[in-house]
C-alpha cells in the first residue's frame, strides 16, 4: 500500500494569528487537525497541545499494544483496538488541556476541536470533536467521515433544522463538543476498510466555510498529488476571503497497480480454496 | 447579571437572575424556570450564557417557542426580546455590560468559532431525547438477518466495522470453498451502514446485484454472499 500525504496551514486575510495546527505521520499515516480557540495565544496552545499528545500517546499505545485498562477512560465495545487507542488519546488531550483551562491563569477558557485520520492496510479510523472535518472521496463520490458537533447541525439530524436554515444561521459556529470545556469528551469514532484510489480530506472549518462539499470533490478528483491539492483548497479560500485560519491536509492512498491487483487477488483466493480444500481432507481422514 | 421576567396577561410573575451557565424552561419540576401550564412541554426551551452572549434554543417542544412573535428554532437573544412559552411571556433583560458588549459584538464576531459550555446541554439532550420520538437520531442498529437456513438467526451490527469471510479473526464467520478470508466488510459511517466487498471468489449480490466496491445499505436489502442469503434492516437500539 502506497500512502502519500501533504498538509498547509495558513493564517487567512483576517486573522493576526494561526491558531490551526496539524501533524503528518508517515510512518504510523496518523494525521490530525486541530482549529484552536481561546485569547492570548492560548487558542495556539490547546491546538498544539491536542495535535502533539494524540501522536504520542497513541503511538505508544499502538507499538506496545497496550490492553485496555492502560487507555485513559472506559474502552468503546464497538471500536477495534486501534480505534479505542485513537479514542483514547483524544479524550486525553482533553482532559490535558482542560486542566491547563480551567487553571485560572491566561489560558482560562482556551479550547480545540480535532480532525484525526488512521490509515493501516486492513482499516481506516477516523475520529473527530468539534466542526473539523474528515472527507472520504472514493469512486468520483464524497462522504464525511466525521460528524459536527454544532448546534445547528444537531438541529439538522434531529431534523429541526433544514441544511439552507443552517448554513445562514448566525449560531453555525456554537461547538457543542470540543476539547478543553469539560473534564470529559466522547469522540466520534469511525471505522472502515481502505479501497484502492482513496482520497482523504483533513481540515478546518477556514476551509469549509468557503468551500462547498461538491467544490472539494472536485478539486480532489482533478489532483495528482497531494500537495498541489491542498495549495487549491487554501488558494480557494484566500481568494473568497478567508477570513479564518485554514488548514488542510489530503492523504492519497494506492493500494496496488492494477496488474499486481488482479493477479494477487487470484492468488489469494486460490490459497483461500487450497486451505479449504486441506480442511476438507483433513476432516476426511479417520 | 441578565434576568428574565416571567409574566402572564401583561402581570409580571416572578423575576428569575441569570446565575448560571444553562437554564432550562419547562412544565417539569426540575426545570430551571417551571411553568406549569399544558401549552407547555416537560422541557421546552433552553438558553445558554457564552461569553456575553445568550443563545436560545428550543428543544423540539410540541407547541414551539417564538421570539417577538416569530417562531424559531435557536434564537440569540438580545436585551428586551419577548420569549413566548404557550400563553407565559419571558421578557429579556440584560444588564448594563452585557448590551455594550453585545453592541461591540456585532456582525463579524459571527464568523468566530465558540464553544458552549457542554455538560448542561448534554444532560438536557440525553433527557429530551428520551421520551420524545425524535425522527433521524441514530439511535438505530444494523441487523443480518440470515434467511438461507442457516443455523445464524440474527446477528446485530454492534461493531463500527464488521468483517464477514471464513478467516478466523472475523466478526461474522462464514463456510465455502470458494468463500474469502474477509469476503466482505459493513461499515457504519455518518451516513449510514455500507457493504464492501473485500475479496475471494464468492461473489457478493445486493438485492441481485453483483457488487465489487461499495454500496450503502438500506432497510430490507437482500444479501447474497456465495451459498448465504441475508437481509439486513435497522432496528432501535435499547442501549
Amino acid at each position: 500500500m502506497l500512502i502519500k500525504a501533504s498538509g498547509i496551514t495558513d493564517v487567512g486575510l483576517k486573522r493576526e494569528t494561526n491558531e490551526d495546527a496539524f501533524s503528518i505521520d508517515d510512518e504510523l499515516h496518523l494525521y490530525v487537525v486541530a482549529d484552536g480557540m481561546g485569547g492570548h495565544q492560548a487558542g495556539e496552545v490547546a491546538s498544539r497541545i491536542a495535535v502533539d499528545l494524540i501522536n504520542s500517546a497513541f503511538k505508544k499505545w499502538l507499538t506496545t499494544s497496550a490492553p485496555e485498562e492502560e487507555l485513559f477512560g472506559l474502552p468503546d465495545e464497538s471500536l477495534s483496538p486501534e480505534g479505542n487507542y485513537l479514542a483514547s488519546s483524544i479524550r486525553l488531550a482533553n482532559r490535558v488541556i482542560h486542566e491547563l483551562a480551567t487553571m485560572g491563569d491566561k489560558r482560562q477558557g482556551m479550547g480545540t476541536t480535532v480532525a484525526a485520520l488512521l490509515i493501516m492496510p486492513s482499516k481506516v479510523i477516523a475520529a473527530n470533536v468539534g466542526d473539523s472535518r474528515i472527507y472520504l472521496i472514493r469512486e468520483g463520490t464524497i462522504e464525511r467521515l466525521s460528524r459536527d458537533h454544532t448546534i445547528v447541525a444537531e438541529q439538522i439530524e434531529m431534523g429541526i433544522m433544514t441544511v439552507e436554515e443552517a448554513n445562514a444561521s448566525s449560531l453555525k459556529h456554537i461547538l457543542t463538543r470540543n476539547l478543553g470545556s469539560a473534564e470529559d469528551v466522547l469522540p466520534e469514532v469511525f471505522e472502515l476498510e481502505p479501497a484502492n484510489r482513496d482520497r482523504f480530506v483533513l481540515c478546518t472549518d477556514g476551509l469549509t466555510d468557503l468551500v462547498t462539499d461538491e467544490e472539494i470533490l472536485d478539486l480532489t478528483l482533478k489532483a495528482d498529488e497531494p500537495e498541489s491539492l491542498c495549495r487549491n483548497f487554501v488558494d480557494l479560500a484566500l481568494e473568497r476571503g478567508a477570513h479564518d485560519n485554514t488548514t488542510v491536509v489530503s492523504v492519497f492512498v494506492t493500494k496496488e497497480n492494477k496488474k499486481d491487483g488482479s493477479l494477487r487477488r487470484s492468488a489469494m483466493a486460490l490459497a483461500d480454496i487450497w486451505n479449504g480444500v486441506q480442511r476438507v481432507f483433513k476432516k476426511l481422514k479417520p | 447579571m441578565a434576568k428574565l421576567v416571567l409574566m402572564f396577561n401583561k402581570q409580571v410573575l416572578k423575576e428569575y437572575p441569570f446565575d448560571k451557565e444553562s437554564i432550562t424552561i419547562g412544565r417539569k419540576q426540575d426545570n430551571d424556570i417551571c411553568i406549569d401550564n399544558l401549552a407547555v412541554s416537560g422541557y421546552h426551551a433552553r438558553i445558554d450564557k457564552t461569553g456575553y452572549q445568550y443563545i436560545l434554543t428550543d428543544l423540539q417542544s410540541t407547541n414551539g417557542t417564538f421570539v417577538n412573535d416569530k417562531k424559531i428554532s435557536s434564537h440569540r437573544l438580545r436585551h428586551g426580546d419577548n420569549i413566548i412559552i404557550g400563553k407565559h411571556v419571558l421578557l429579556f433583560v440584560a444588564s448594563e455590560k452585557e448590551r455594550q458588549e453585545a453592541e461591540k459584538e456585532k456582525e463579524p464576531e459571527f464568523n468566530k468559532t465558540m464553544m458552549l459550555d457542554t455538560e448542561k446541554q448534554r444532560e438536557l439532550l440525553a433527557k429530551q431525547e428520551a421520551p420524545v420520538p425524535t425522527p433521524k437520531k441514530p439511535n438505530k442498529i444494523g441487523v443480518l438477518s440470515f434467511i438461507d437456513g442457516s443455523k445464524l438467526g440474527e446477528v446485530e451490527l454492534t461493531k463500527k466495522l464488521t468483517r464477514i469471510g471464513k478467516s478466523d479473526n472475523v466478526e461474522i464467520k462464514l463456510k465455502g470453498l470458494f468463500m474469502g478470508s474477509t469476503a466482505a466488510t459493513i461499515s457504519r459511517r455518518p451516513s449510514g451502514y455500507t457493504i464492501t466487498f473485500t475479496g475471494g471468489l464468492s461473489k457478493l449480490k445486493v438485492n441481485g446485484e453483483v457488487v465489487k466496491g461499495s454500496v450503502p445499505l438500506k432497510d430490507f436489502d437482500t444479501i447474497e454472499l456465495g451459498s448465504y442469503k441475508f437481509q439486513f434492516y435497522q432496528k432501535d437500539s435499547n442501549r
